[in-house]
């Protein structure tokens, strides 16, 4: 079986074949006006066949968004609520800026109209639908060239069939405009979260459409998946259909790939792992308590988005963070970067404020001639870091290399606070963790950032720059639907056909989905949000199907422990309602090559490259011994301090710290006793 | 602060992320651990780090209104608590020893070295409860002296030695109306104490005692050179500015001077008028808050808050006027709708100072709304409720539209949810387009929202800006007042003062258009239509 992973990145393009067993990576500049550009580009350098199934991650979505450049987008709401969309939850984005500003909005206000109806919470109608007036709208909508549709009515998550009716008046007039119901994008309560989700997806969906459609042609008649936020891949087709989902799953498949390798080099249980993945800008970091943590709380372009995605938080800490001395004399770096261009002073391309990596440059912890495989795509000018670090230093009456010892320290306790944020905020302690680094620098900070948590083991994968497109490879097929339910527990265990049926039909919505992108029997799953009543916050447990007394009766067992667990206190006796029911189907993706590597008969010393100054601590550099990752095998072992130089990044390990080589090539890192 | 811990330009910027981080942590175990919504989905609380002194050294604060208030919290236990040991932990809520208003509970525990024998920090909590007794639910009632407003708390120890006092808890859970609640919040201040203290601890074991100490000290000492080199640069001059609440009962005029003084800045507000006999008093925190607020918001927001980022920043106001309340007058609104005051005072006293930094007046209030009844069951029903208006507008830009300003931030609540939870209905909610005062820049728009109740209820309202429109600045026009408005299921219209409280009818409507921001400038152009 062979499956092309392909991750467009801001800057780079990264491919990853899995082909006969194993798997070859190759990567190429971004082509930011067409992504499928630099896609077909990769496929033919690397020669990968015409019938190769494809898993595609694309930033197109959330680009169009991040931009505004999606669709002339109008919105019809309740008559009365027109401006639900730009009230939000009435809090400013800043609490101490006496002047702020908004994104522009994607509805602008002349394309907000209210409609005569409205349905109570119970779903009975208050105001039958103006039909009259909606197919005059139409009229008005076909003038202004509207492209995309929003329909948001309240309390359609109870009774859609006035959203149905606006729609199809639409579509007989206006065939051409897509239509984004919000009782099919997201039939669940809390209009303002449910409108700006709904909107999103009228925003974005016919631009992603169109690239999907080009996406199809330039690749081929050949399966082609997508990666969506939630960590799971689906079809082109139904990707094309609600683009919404996939507006947060640039960071996802990193995650997918550093879980899936945790798993199967630590073996036995779910393991519990911290993802740190540093790229040019920023550091995502995910908390995987032996499952990948999933939210619905997900916001992009100052707006919520409701559908679930890979629960991930980011800093302002990367390859690129600049360092300066702030006005009160002190060394900060970021959250301001120097991005891909100019980058780094080093890249010689015009930058002179002195960046994360210019540091690790001056350190030695990078090299120069070895940037890249010393492909000699890009050379570093460490002579220009050194000078920019040096001025830096000057500031702070300290040596070049002192400077550049600072501006690690900084950037790790931005990283440190990341982490220990996501693991406090879920109740956890990071030292029971293993952390996964990847991105291009994750692995330069790993041990420096684990030490200061306490985390003892860290996890290098062998392929940790390109570790996203092989999270799409293994990434399962998923696809997931919800319902609101909003009733209490005790009467859905008396009668719980209504729900029972609920799921059937979501059930069968999920399995005509998958079942297109050729996956016959997907494993459904259940999952009820549940709260104490009176609470406005929710806890998905999990609900065995079919659906039956005693099956509702153990999720809300489940639920008193989840709250217990998560937020410290329970109260089995207090009566529980169910808010929305989730079903979601999952087909396997591809697991990596299982057989693991023989132990090999040599020792680290084949991958010695030699030795060189390597700065720790301020008293002076090293003698550090480098090594080449392609040249280590199952078994090698290596004693900090070392540095090991690949393809895709470089790992650093400190002083102490210990080395060895699994069988899937993971190097596993330890740290010093005591 | 010991010659041998000098400084370190670089350790300092690691400090302030420890530090800032050990706030954080407490404020994410808070919010994770508590029980009711106005913590866990408003975010209406704050925790903070202390040194022995008392000095604030972090604070992760979503409610301006706590900027002040957490140090005088602290201080007030230092008066009355001279033998900490590790596990104390103090509690209080009293307006006139360290706090605010009394739904606001605040706790205090101390955290030591190991070994050590005398504290080297102080952690904080604040969080705002839903009901601490008094004559209405939700403990925000139209009174005219503090009892009426609930249970008062003194600075009192709640557990000594990592003993809670189970007799006191008892005796405080007795005075409110939803105990199990209480007792629960409460107990998520408790979480939030022991990680800030084990955090504190863990630094103090890692890198010692002396430099954290040292540090703590470092950071504010570099804030307060920053806050002073920010005052420095503005001119140097003194400032009035004078605006007042709408009291039928007394005058109520709030007057400030704002003195400029090479690097410090003091606020005086003589001339304000007595306290009132009503709930509008704040004490002399709420009025610090709003200054710290302003001074803040004008500074660079890089500044760590901290104890030294607010030490050239003085407010005086003679004893028992309005913005400096004394025992026992009545404060309940004075958090929410005196402190918004006090932010217009200060705000266009320092315009004159900076006219290119400063906006017009924003809409002023914090239209809270109570609707108490009982379903046809006889089940008891509160709601409680604030909504947003209009943002000034500023030099730089327009005012935003439909948002909570300056002194608060809390969210609203999904008409989904609402009406799902309530026997009534929200038949309109949206912006009120024209309300912003015209100008240059437009203030922003208010919103409108109207309630259709299905059965008889009281609604008490307590609102501002309802007779004295958000004011412009620099030519801007103000923006437009508040109205509340009452549709009587019997088709007569009657339009309701600021503050009321009257019984309604199934079918009655009652229906708030909150005010505009002010504008600011003089138009240049035929006036564009409002977003």
């Amino acid at each position: 079986m062979q499956l092309l992973g392909i991750d467009v990145g801001g800057t780079f393009t990264d491919f990853v074949w899995l082909v006969d067993g194993s798997i070859r990576v190759h990567k190429v500049p971004t082509t930011p006006d067409d992504q499928s550009k630099a896609m077909r580009q990769g496929m033919a350098e690397l020669g990968v066949a015409a019938e190769v199934p494809v898993v595609h991650g694309t930033t197109t979505a959330t680009n169009a968004l991040l931009e505004r450049r999606g669709a002339r987008t109008a919105l019809l709401t309740t008559a009365g609520f027109e401006d639900v969309l730009a009230i939000g939850r009435q809090d400013r984005p800043h609490l101490y800026r006496l002047s702020q500003t908004r994104p522009p909005a994607l509805v602008p206000a002349a394309w907000r109209f209210g409609v005569r109806e409205r349905v109570a919470a119970d779903g009975t109608v208050l105001t039958p639908l103006d039909e009259a007036q909606v197919a005059d709208l139409a009229g008005r909508l076909a003038a202004d060239g509207v492209q995309s549709i929003a329909v948001v009515l309240l309390f359609s998550f109870r009774h859609p069939a006035h959203e149905q009716r606006v729609a199809a008046l639409l579509q007989e007039r206006l065939p051409e405009v897509s239509c984004s119901l919000s009782s099919d994008i997201l039939p669940e309560y809390r209009e303002y979260e449910r409108t700006a989700t709904t909107v999103i997806n009228a925003y974005v969906q016919p631009l992603v459409a169109r690239y999907l459609q080009r996406l199809q042609r330039v690749l081929g008649d050949r399966p082609i998946r997508v990666m969506q936020s939630n960590g799971g891949a689906i079809g082109l087709e139904q990707a094309a259909r609600q683009a919404a989902r996939l507006v947060l799953s640039g960071p996802a498949g990193g995650v997918v790939g550093a879980f899936e390798r945790a798993r199967q080099a630590l073996g036995g249980e779910a393991p519990r792992v911290l993802t740190l993945d540093m790229g040019g800008t920023s550091t995502d970091v995910a908390l995987c308590p032996g499952s990948i943590p999933q939210t619905a709380e997900g916001r992009i372009a100052g707006l919520p988005l409701r559908l679930p995605s890979t629960d991930i938080h980011t800093v302002g800490a990367g390859g690129g963070s600049m360092a300066r001395v702030d006005a009160g004399g002190v060394l900060r770096v970021g959250p301001e970067s120097a991005g891909a261009d100019p980058g780094p002073v080093c890249y010689g391309r015009g930058g002179t404020v002195p960046t994360v990596t210019d540091a690790n440059l001056v350190l030695g912890r990078l090299d120069a001639g070895r940037f890249l495989g010393g492909s000699g795509t890009m050379r570093l000018d460490e002579g220009a870091a050194r000078a920019a670090l040096a001025r830096l230093g000057e500031r702070l009456h300290l040596s070049a290399e002192e400077a550049a010892l600072g501006v690690l320290r900084v950037a790790h306790a931005t990283m440190e606070r990341a982490l220990r944020r996501v693991s406090v905020k879920q109740g956890h302690d990071p030292r029971d963790y293993t952390l996964v680094p990847f991105g291009g620098a994750g692995p330069l900070h790993a041990c420096d950032v684990a030490a200061a948590l306490g985390i003892r083991r860290i996890l290098v994968p062998p392929t940790p720059g390109v570790l996203s497109a092989l999270g799409l490879l293994l990434a399962d097929l998923v696809f997931d639907a919800s319902h609101a339910v909003l009733r209490p527990m005790a009467a859905l265990m008396e009668h719980p056909a209504p729900l029972a049926q609920t799921a059937e039909r979501l059930g069968e919505q999920v399995r005509a989905v998958l079942r297109r992108d050729g996956a016959l029997d997907p494993a459904l799953s259940a999952a009820l949000d549940l709260r104490y009543a009176g609470q406005s916050y929710e806890l998905t447990v999990p609900l065995a199907l079919p659906i039956s007394a005693d099956h509702l009766r153990a999720a809300a067992a489940a639920f008193h422990d989840a709250h217990a667990r998560c937020y410290g206190h329970a109260d089995p006796s207090a009566p529980v309602e169910a808010v929305t029911l989730r079903v979601q189907g999952r087909a396997p993706g591809a697991r990596p090559p299982v057989t693991p590597e023989p132990p090999a008969a040599t020792d680290a010393a084949v991958a010695h490259l030699g030795r060189k100054d390597v700065w720790f601590d301020a008293d002076g550099p090293t003698p550090t011994d480098g090594y080449d990752r392609a040249r280590l095998r199952h078994g090698h072992r290596l004693a900090g301090p070392a540095i090991v130089f690949q393809y895709d990044t470089t790992v650093v390990i400190l002083p102490g710290w210990q080395a060895r080589v699994d069988a899937w090539g993971n190097l596993i890192l330890t740290a010093p006793d005591g | 602060m010991p010659a041998s811990t000098f400084s370190d330009p670089i350790t300092l910027e690691l400090y302030r992320h420890r530090f800032a981080g050990v706030a954080e942590e407490m404020g994410l175990t808070l919010q994770r651990t508590a029980y009711s919504p106005n913590i866990k989905e408003r975010l209406d609380f704050s925790c903070a780090v202390f040194d022995a002194a008392g000095r604030l050294i972090a604070q992760a604060a979503h409610i301006p209104v706590h900027l002040g208030a957490m140090p005088a919290s602290v201080a007030a236990a230092l008066r009355h608590v001279t033998d900490w040991a590790p596990g104390d932990l103090v509690v209080l809520n009293d307006p006139y020893e360290g706090g605010t208003h009394l739904p606001d509970i605040t706790m205090i525990s101390p955290v030591f070295e190991a070994g050590g024998d005398a504290p080297v920090f102080f952690v904080a909590s604040r969080a705002h409860h839903a009901d601490v007794g008094g004559m209405t639910p939700g403990s925000l009632p139209l009174s005219t002296e503090l009892f009426q407003e609930g249970i008062v708390i003194p600075p009192v120890r709640l557990a000594r030695a990592g003993t809670l006092d189970a007799d006191l808890l008892r005796f405080l859970l007795a005075n409110v109306r939803t105990p199990e609640e209480r007792r629960g919040d409460l107990a998520a201040q408790q979480a939030a104490h022991a990680v800030g203290e084990r955090r504190l601890a863990a630094l103090m074991a890692v890198h010692g005692a002396d430099e954290v100490r040292a540090y703590a000290g470092h950071l504010c000492a570099y804030s307060e050179r920053r806050m002073r080199a920010t005052i420095a640069d503005w001119p140097d001059g003194s400032y009035a500015c004078e605006d007042g609440l709408e009291l039928d009962e007394a005058e109520a005029t709030i007057r400030v001077v704002a003195h400029i003084e090479g690097e410090t800045i003091r606020f005086d507000f003589a001339g304000t008028s007595p306290a009132v006999p009503a709930s509008l008093n704040a004490v002399l925190s709420i009025t610090e808050s709003a200054c710290y607020y302003v001074v803040r918001c004008l500074a660079s927001d890089d500044i760590p808050v901290n104890a030294g980022c607010f030490a050239p920043v003085v407010v005086t106001a003679p004893a028992g006027c309005l913005v400096h309340a004394r025992r026992p007058a009545a404060v309940a609104g004075g958090n929410v709708e005196t402190s918004q005051r006090i932010v217009d005072v200060v705000l266009g006293a320092l315009a004159q100072a900076l006219p290119e930094r400063v906006p017009a007046a924003s809409q002023g209030t914090m239209n809270n709304l109570t609707i108490g009844g009982a379903w046809p069951d006889g089940t008891p029903f509160a709601y409680y409720e604030t909504i947003a208006g209009g943002m000034g507008a500023g030099p730089e830009a327009d005012g935003l539209s439909g948002v909570h300003v300056h002194m608060t931030n809390t969210r609203n609540t999904p008409v989904e949810a609402l009406e799902q939870s309530y026997p009534f209905r929200i038949t309109r909610y949206h912006l009120r387009p024209g309300s912003g005062g015209a100008g240059r820049h437009r203030g922003g728009d208010g919103v409108v929202r109207e309630y259709e109740l299905l059965v008889p209820a009281t609604v008490t309202m307590l609102s501002e800006r309802r007779r004295q429109a958000p004011r412009g600045l620099a030519g801007g026009a103000d923006g437009a007042r508040g109205r509340n408005v009452l549709l009587r299921a019997d088709g007569i219209e009657e339009v309701l003062p600021g503050t009321f409280s009257r019984r309604l009818q199934a079918g009655d409507r009652l229906r708030i258009e909150t005010p505009g921001g002010g504008g600011w400038g003089t138009p240049l152009s035929p006036q564009r239509p409002s977003q």
